[in-house]
């Protein structure tokens, strides 16, 4: 190719005008030994790309390597579905048990309450006399004791009686 | 697609992966683990893959996609001043035979590495791996106008940055 040939390739290129294969030609072209001077930097640009595609993985043992982690077998179906399940099993297990423990702590601070009788009048009619003959008893049993202080009080208060009469 | 085609097919392409890869990452075992993460995601999409119109684009995306993420998860660990990691680059080229070739060789080297990412990457698709623009589309997931934008200012800044080389010698 021609120096004229290869300076209006070139200028395609700066343009973006060049096809892949134009693109090759040039690098073809600046590969070879014979190029003009004022070309001599351009040159070494196509040679940068030309050496930047040798640069290949070395690895020799890359390949090897993938392969075994690809074929590696995940774990199976059944192991993945079980061990799913337990762990949600688990969780339920804590639920349960913390409601459990806490339902305990909650119904020993309050006591449950007395069983009322609201709903039946009669019942409840019977339990209230129950109650207030209790009361009305324990004022009885209070009142004989009461008497018998009432006694001392007023045999008290007639020896002070008698007292001041002797005195006087 | 079965283990025998994944061997046959898609394995070869490790080479422009990791050329790839390494032109995100500047450093080889990096490269190199990108590149067999990208394998293992293959493996395991590759019943999309017959949907896939072009998987070697396909594969080049999830290459640049993980580069990308490695880089993100690297710069948060620590912050690398910027010298470093274009050391890193420059020992990944292959010595030349002459010093003086050497020497220009270098200072390309140092032009391409100070274009943007972006620049950076459609002049390595299209310059060194000689994809067309429709794969360049579908690799940077961009449409094609500005696929036909970066490389445009990236050759340009090349070629002047070339032609104030050969009017002063610098």
């Amino acid at each position: 190719m021609d120096s004229k040939n290869i300076n209006a390739l070139l200028e395609k290129y700066w343009n973006c005008e060049t096809s892949l294969e134009e693109e090759q030609q040039l690098k073809a072209y600046f590969r070879g030994k014979e190029i003009p001077e004022q070309l001599k930097e351009t040159a070494v640009l196509f040679q940068y790309f030309d050496e930047h595609k040798k640069k290949d993985l070395t690895d020799v043992g890359f390949d090897r390597e993938v392969l075994q982690k690809v074929k590696a077998p995940k774990d199976g179906k059944v192991r993945k579905l079980f061990y799913n399940s337990m762990r949600i099993a688990a969780g339920i297990a804590v639920l349960v048990v913390a409601t459990f423990l806490v339902r305990n702590e909650v119904r020993q601070s309050n006591p449950a309450p007395v069983e009322d009788t609201y709903d039946d009048p009669k019942l409840a009619f019977e339990e209230t006399k129950k109650a207030l003959q209790m009361i009305s008893k324990s004022f009885g049993s209070a009142q004989d004791k009461a008497k018998k202080i009432n006694m001392f009080n007023e045999a008290q208060k007639s020896i002070q009686k008698e007292e001041t009469d002797s005195n006087l | 697609m079965n283990l025998e085609a994944f061997q046959n097919r898609v394995l070869p392409a490790k080479n422009k992966l990791f050329r790839f890869a390494l032109r995100f990452l500047g450093n080889e075992e990096e490269a190199k683990d990108v590149v067999q993460e990208v394998f293992i995601r293959v493996w395991n999409g590759r019943e999309q893959m017959n949907e896939v119109e072009n998987w070697e684009a396909w594969c080049m995306r999830i290459t640049r996609n993980l580069s990308l993420d490695r880089i993100r998860s690297i710069n948060r660990k620590q912050t690398q001043p910027i010298e470093e990691t274009f050391d890193v680059k420059l020992e990944t080229l292959s010595p030349h035979e002459s010093t003086e070739a050497h020497e220009s060789m270098q200072r390309i080297t140092q032009l391409i590495a100070a274009l943007p990412e972006k620049q950076r990457q459609v002049i390595h698709l299209r310059d060194v791996e000689g994809y067309t623009y429709n794969e360049i589309c579908d690799i940077l997931e961009i449409d094609m106008n500005q696929v036909k934008v970066n490389l445009f200012r990236a050759r340009n800044a090349v070629r002047e940055k070339l032609m104030k080389i050969n009017a002063y010698g610098l």
